[in-house]
C-alpha cells in the first residue's frame, strides 16, 4: 500500500525539468546566491533519487526554516516588500520543498507552485515569448502529474507527452470562452508593484552622453497607431517627454521647486487655469500609444497632447504623468493639437525659472551671444542665425563626442564642435538664455519606424532627442531644434540614416534585428515579429473589462444582468458539452444488417400482443414459446424464423466473393419476408 | 449527529449501489455506474487556479486571467479523462481457486476493452463497507493498454470457512492527471470455497493403528520400498541423503522409504472427541492434507456423509470441500 504513495522516476524527472524551466527566467531578476541554492536543491533531490543522499534531517529543516526567515527579513529591509522580493522567497520555499518531496501528494504542492511562479512571469511581461514559455512549462507540469499516475512499470515519456498535448489542446477552446466571457473584476485592493527592475528610456536628468548612451540600445520604447487618414511626415513626429528648465553648467533638470506633478498643485503656482494657458487651431489628431515598462511616470505624446481618457495628470509644462511607475505595459489614448500656442502670457516665475543661468562660466559663448543679438532686430531673427551658425560652420553630429571640461557649453561651441542632439540643445538654450529670451530643453523621441504589416508606428530607444523651446513674445513657446540644422537627414529621415556610419550606434545590441536592417528578409521577418507582438498586446493583453463591455455591448446590444448571465451558461454549456464529445468517443453503435432490422421490427410488434422476447432468449426458443402461447401464429411464426436463422447465421459463416451472392439471395427472401408482415398485422388487430 | 447522518448516507449509498447493480457474471462500465470526486490534489490544484484568479484580479494582469481559466479548463477536462479511462471497460469474473481459512483468496478477474480504448492505472481491490467492515484486501493494478485483455487477481482474506461470497469490486483509476478519482463498484458474483484452517497435531495415533475402525491401515516411514525424495531438514540421518542428487547440484534431498503395512486409512469425526465443530474440522482438514501428501488411501465418515478410501487429487478435493460445506445445509 505505502509503494503506490512513492513517486516513479518518471515523474520525478518531468517534475525537475518543470521545476528548472519555471525558475530559470525568474532567476535573472533574483540575487544569484538564490538561483545557486535553486540548483543545489534539485541536485540534492536527484542524488536522493538515486539513493546517494537522505532527505534532510529534522534539524536541517529547522535550519533552512530560520535562514528563509532571516533572508526574507533582511530583504524586506533592504529592497521592501516589493514583487521582487515575494518573488524569491516564494522560489526560496518552491526549491526547499523539493528536497523534502517524498510524496505524491508533495509533488503536487510543486506542481501548483509551478503555475504560481507562472503566474509571477506574467506580473514582470506578457509578451508573445512568455505566453509561449509559460504554456510550455504548463505541459511539462501537466506531464509530471500524467508520469506520477502512470503504473510504474510503464516508462513512455513519449506517450506521456502526447497525452499531456493533447489535453492541452483540448482545455483551450474552454479557456478561450473563460477569457471571453467570464466577468472580469476590478481590482480588491490596490497593491503597489515594486520591481527592481532598472528605469529605461529618457529620464529627468540630461547631462552631455546621457541621450547619446540611448541610441546604442534598439529596444523598443513605445508602439503608436494613429486614427485612419492622419498623415504626418518624420519631421512632424516629436514626442514630446519631458521639460527640463534647470541647468546647473553640466546638467539639465526639472525644476525642483513644485514637487507635485499634479494639476492642483501647478494651478496653485500659476494662479490660471489651464484652458486660459492654450490656444488650440485647427482638428486634432487621436492616436494610441502602447508603452514599455520605463519604470518612470511620465509618457510621450506629440505636442500639444490632451488626455482622452482622463486617466493621466497633466504638468506645469504640458507634460503627462501617470499615476504611478510604470511597470507594466501601458496603452494609453491622446489627442494632440499639432497647431497650438501655450503661455503667450508668461507667468513671472516661469519666465525667471527659464531664463536662470549657472554662475560664472562660458564666458566665450556669453561674448558670442551679445554679439550675434546685437547684429540682427527680433529676438526670433537671433534664433534663426544661431541656428545658421550651426549650419554653417563645421559642426558634426556623431554619437562619439570628446569628454568636455568645466566650460562645457564654450568648449563644445567652439573647440570640439561635434556632439549629440543633447550637445546642440543645451547650448542653444544657453545661448538664448544668455541674451534674455526664455528658454528650455525637452527630452523625448524624435521620429519612428513604421510597420508595414498593420498599421503602426514604432519608436526605439535609439529615438531618444533632446530639442529647445524658445518663448517669445505674443507666439508663446515655439520648437527649435538644433540637430536639425546639423543633420536634417536625422529629423528628415530618421537617425538610422543619420548614424549609418557610425559604429557606436545600437552597439549594445549587437545581434539585434534592427542593425541588419539592410538585410531584406531579415529586416521583414523583425517587422513581423513586432506586428504579432502588437496584435498580442491589443487584442489579449489589452482585455480588460472595459474591452469586453465593448464588446458585449457590440454583439448583443445593452448589456443587461440577465444577457450575462444566460450568455455565460450557454457558452459554458455548449463548450462542456463540445468538449465532452472530442474527449469521450461514444462508442459506434451496433451496425445491424437489414435482415436483423426487420426481425426487430416483427419483434417490436409481437411485443404490442404481448408477446415480448426475454433477455438472452434466442430466435428459435422465441418461436417455440409462441408456438405454444399462441397456435393460431406457430404457422407464419415457425417460416419466418427459419428463414431469419438461416440467413442470419448459416449466410453470416460465408466469406469472399460469395457473400455477393449471398446478399442478392438475402434480398428476394427480404421481399418474400414482407409479403408475411400483413399477415402478422392482421393477426395483432384480431388479438 | 453528524456521525449518524454520515452513517445514514453510507447505508442509502450501499442500498442505491445494491438496487442498481445487481450482481452479474460480466459488467460494461458506463455512465450509469462511474462515480467521480475530485481528489484532495484536485482540491489543492483547484485551489490554487483561485489564488492565481485573486492575483489576476489585483495586478490586472490578463494573462495570468488566462492562466487561472487554463488551469480551471485543465480540472474540468481531468474529469472527463477519468471518465473516459473506465468508460466500456468490461470486467467478468473467471474461476477462482479454494483456499484455506486465514490464507488470502485470490478472484481472478478478467477485464478486456473495446480495440480503440486504452485503460491505464487500475486499480481493483475490495473496499471496507458496513457490510464487510474489516476487509483486509489489498489492491492490485494493471493496465490495459498492450492487450486486449488482462487477468488480475484480486486478493483479500479468507476469514471464515464455508462459502465466501466477495464483496463488490471496486476499480479506481486516477488517472490521467491525478486530479480527480473515478471509480465504479460491480458485483460480479464473485464466489470461492474456504477449506477450514489445517491445525496440525501429532499423527502418532495412525501409526499405532489404534484409532478408528478394524480395517484402519496406515503407512509410516520404512525401509524397504524406495518411495520417493524430499527435502533435507536439519536432523535427518546423512545415510539417507541423495548424494547423487546433490553432485548433479540438485540440493540436499533424503530418499524416502516406507513399509506398506496396509494402506487403508479412515478418518472419523469421533475421532477428535471432545473437540467443538471447527476444531475438530480443522484437525480433519490436517489429516487430509498430510495423508494426501504421503498418497495413501484414505476416507472419512462425518455426520451427514461418508466418503469410501480413495487416493489422488480429486480424492483430496472431495473431502475438502465436503468439510468447507460442512454444517451449510
Amino acid at each position: 500500500m505505502e509503494l503506490s504513495y512513492q513517486i516513479p522516476r518518471p515523474a520525478l524527472i518531468w517534475t525537475l525539468v518543470a521545476v528548472v524551466l519555471v525558475l530559470l527566467p525568474q532567476s535573472i531578476r533574483m540575487p544569484i546566491w538564490i538561483g545557486v541554492v535553486a540548483l543545489f536543491c534539485v541536485c540534492w533531490r536527484v542524488l536522493i533519487h538515486n539513493g546517494k543522499l537522505n532527505y534532510p534531517s529534522r534539524k536541517l529543516r529547522v535550519v533552512v526554516v530560520l535562514f528563509t526567515l532571516i533572508v526574507s527579513f533582511s530583504q524586506i529591509r533592504n529592497i521592501g516588500i516589493g514583487l521582487d522580493s515575494a518573488a524569491s522567497l516564494l522560489a526560496l520555499g518552491f526549491v526547499f520543498k523539493l528536497i523534502e518531496m517524498r510524496h505524491k501528494r508533495d509533488i503536487y504542492v510543486v506542481i501548483s507552485l509551478c503555475f504560481v511562479m507562472s503566474m509571477v512571469a506574467f506580473l514582470y511581461s506578457q509578451s508573445v515569448l512568455t505566453t509561449l514559455y509559460v504554456a510550455l512549462v504548463v505541459a511539462v507540469a501537466m506531464g509530471a502529474m500524467i508520469a506520477l499516475n502512470r503504473s510504474s512499470s510503464v516508462v513512455d515519456n513519449r506517450g506521456t507527452a502526447r497525452l499531456a498535448m493533447k489535453i492541452a489542446a483540448q482545455a483551450l477552446p474552454l479557456t478561450i470562452v473563460l477569457f471571453l466571457v467570464f466577468p472580469r473584476i476590478a481590482p480588491l485592493w490596490a497593491v503597489p508593484m515594486q520591481t527592481g527592475v532598472n528605469s529605461t528610456g529618457v529620464t529627468d536628468e540630461m547631462s552631455p552622453g546621457d541621450i547619446s548612451q540611448l541610441a546604442r540600445s534598439a529596444e523598443l520604447a513605445f508602439r503608436v497607431q494613429f486614427e485612419d487618414g492622419v498623415e504626418l511626415t518624420h519631421g512632424q513626429l516629436y514626442w514630446r517627454g519631458l521639460v527640463l528648465d534647470h541647468f546647473d553648467g553640466v546638467t539639465w533638470r526639472r525644476s525642483r521647486n513644485s514637487s507635485a506633478y499634479s494639476v492642483a498643485a501647478s494651478l496653485a503656482d500659476f494662479r490660471i487655469s489651464y484652458d486660459d494657458r492654450i490656444r488650440t487651431l485647427g482638428e486634432p489628431v487621436s492616436y494610441n500609444v502602447i508603452l514599455e515598462p520605463t519604470q518612470q511616470p511620465w509618457l510621450f505624446g506629440l505636442h500639444l497632447a490632451e488626455d482622452v481618457n482622463d486617466e493621466f495628470f497633466s504638468g506645469r509644462n504640458f507634460e503627462l504623468f501617470n499615476n504611478g511607475r510604470i511597470t507594466q505595459r501601458l496603452s494609453y489614448d491622446l489627442r494632440s493639437y499639432m497647431q497650438n500656442q501655450t503661455d503667450v502670457l508668461l507667468l513671472d516665475s516661469s519666465r525667471n525659472r527659464t531664463l536662470e543661468l549657472p554662475d560664472g562660466g562660458n564666458e566665450r559663448s556669453l561674448e558670442f551671444a551679445i554679439g550675434l543679438r546685437a547684429s540682427v532686430s527680433t529676438d526670433r531673427e537671433y534664433a534663426n542665425s544661431v541656428l545658421a551658425h550651426f549650419r554653417q560652420n563645421q559642426y558634426f553630429y556623431t554619437l562619439n563626442a570628446p569628454l568636455l571640461g568645466e566650460n562645457r557649453i564654450d568648449e563644445f561651441l567652439f573647440d570640439t564642435m561635434a556632439g549629440f542632439c543633447e550637445h546642440y540643445a543645451s547650448s542653444f538654450t544657453y545661448l538664448m538664455r544668455s541674451v534674455g529670451i526664455p528658454a528650455r530643453v525637452v527630452v523625448g523621441y524624435q521620429g519612428a519606424e513604421a510597420n508595414p504589416y498593420e498599421n503602426y508606428l514604432m519608436v526605439y530607444q535609439y529615438n531618444a532627442h533632446a530639442w529647445s523651446e524658445v518663448w517669445f513674445e505674443g507666439e508663446g513657446w515655439v520648437r527649435f531644434d538644433p540637430t536639425g540644422a546639423v543633420s536634417p537627414t536625422r529629423i528628415e529621415l530618421g537617425v538610422q540614416e543619420a548614424l549609418r556610419n557610425d559604429p557606436a550606434f545600437m552597439e549594445d545590441d549587437l545581434f539585434s534585428a534592427a542593425r541588419f536592417g539592410g538585410i531584406g528578409w531579415l529586416n521583414a521577418m523583425r517587422l513581423r515579429l513586432d506586428a504579432i507582438e502588437y496584435e498580442w498586446n491589443q487584442l489579449v493583453v489589452n482585455y480588460d473589462e472595459d474591452v469586453q463591455f465593448e464588446l458585449f455591448e457590440r454583439l448583443f446590444g445593452e448589456v443587461t444582468e440577465q444577457k450575462v448571465i444566460m450568455l455565460m451558461a450557454t457558452l459554458a454549456f455548449i463548450v462542456i458539452v463540445a468538449v465532452g464529445f472530442t474527449v469521450i468517443n461514444i462508442e459506434p453503435r451496433i451496425q445491424r444488417t437489414p435482415i436483423d432490422r426487420f426481425y426487430l421490427r416483427v419483434c417490436r410488434e409481437l411485443a404490442k400482443i404481448n408477446l415480448v422476447r426475454r433477455r438472452g432468449e434466442g430466435p428459435i426458443a422465441f418461436k417455440d414459446r409462441i408456438c405454444a402461447e399462441r397456435p393460431e401464429l406457430a404457422d407464419a411464426m415457425a417460416e419466418l424464423t427459419d428463414m431469419y436463422v438461416k440467413l442470419n447465421y448459416v449466410g453470416k459463416s460465408v466469406s469472399g466473393a460469395e457473400q455477393k451472392n449471398e446478399m442478392q439471395a438475402l434480398q428476394t427472401v427480404y421481399a418474400k419476408l414482407k409479403t408475411k408482415m400483413p399477415a402478422l398485422a392482421g393477426l395483432r388487430r384480431t388479438g | 449527529m453528524a456521525f449518524s447522518l454520515r452513517e445514514a448516507l453510507t447505508k442509502n449509498y450501499q442500498r442505491w449501489i445494491a438496487k442498481n447493480n445487481p450482481p452479474r457474471d460480466q459488467i460494461t462500465l458506463n455512465r450509469k455506474n462511474i462515480f467521480i470526486v475530485p481528489t484532495r490534489n484536485g482540491l489543492l490544484f483547484i485551489f490554487t487556479s483561485g489564488l492565481v484568479f485573486i492575483a489576476a484580479i489585483n495586478y490586472a494582469v490578463s494573462l495570468a486571467f488566462a492562466l487561472a481559466f487554463l488551469m480551471v479548463s485543465i480540472f474540468i477536462l481531468s474529469i472527463l479523462h477519468s471518465f473516459n479511462n473506465l468508460n466500456q471497460l468490461t470486467l467478468s469474473s473467471s474461476s477462482t481457486q479454494d483456499v484455506f481459512c486465514a490464507e488470502e483468496a485470490c478472484f481472478r478477474v478478467q477485464l478486456s476493452r473495446s480495440p480503440k480504448r486504452r485503460h491505464e492505472s487500475l486499480e481493483l481491490n475490495f473496499p471496507n463497507s458496513s457490510a464487510s467492515p474489516t476487509m483486509n484486501s489489498t489492491t492490485s493494478y494493471t493496465d490495459l493498454a498492450a492487450r486486449d485483455t488482462e487477468e488480475v487477481g484480486v486478493f483479500t482474506l479468507a476469514t471464515k470457512r464455508g462459502e465466501f461470497k466477495a464483496p463488490r469490486l471496486r476499480v479506481l483509476t486516477r488517472f490521467p492527471l491525478g486530479l480527480c478519482r473515478a471509480w465504479s463498484v460491480v458485483d460480479l458474483n464473485l464466489h470461492c470455497l474456504v477449506y477450514p484452517r489445517p491445525v496440525p497435531f501429532s499423527m502418532n495415533q495412525f501409526d499405532s493403528g489404534a484409532s478408528g475402525g478394524s480395517d484402519t491401515a496406515i503407512s509410516r516411514e520404512g525401509s524397504e520400498d524406495f518411495y520417493g525424495l524430499r527435502d533435507y531438514v536439519p536432523g535427518d540421518s546423512l545415510r539417507q541423503v541423495a548424494w547423487k542428487s546433490v553432485a548433479r547440484g540438485q540440493g540436499m534431498q533424503l530418499k524416502q522409504f516406507v513399509d506398506y503395512v496396509d494402506n487403508k486409512i479412515w478418518l472419523d469425526w469421533d475421532m477428535f472427541y471432545g473437540f467443538n465443530v471447527e476444531e475438530r474440522l480443522s484437525r480433519l482438514c490436517y489429516c487430509v492434507i498430510q495423508l494426501s501428501k504421503t498418497g495413501n488411501v484414505y476416507g472419512m465418515r462425518i455426520p451427514g456423509g461418508e466418503y469410501p478410501p480413495a487416493t489422488g487429487p480429486d480424492h483430496r478435493k472431495k473431502l475438502l470441500r465436503a468439510l468447507a460445506r460442512f454444517g451449510a445445509e
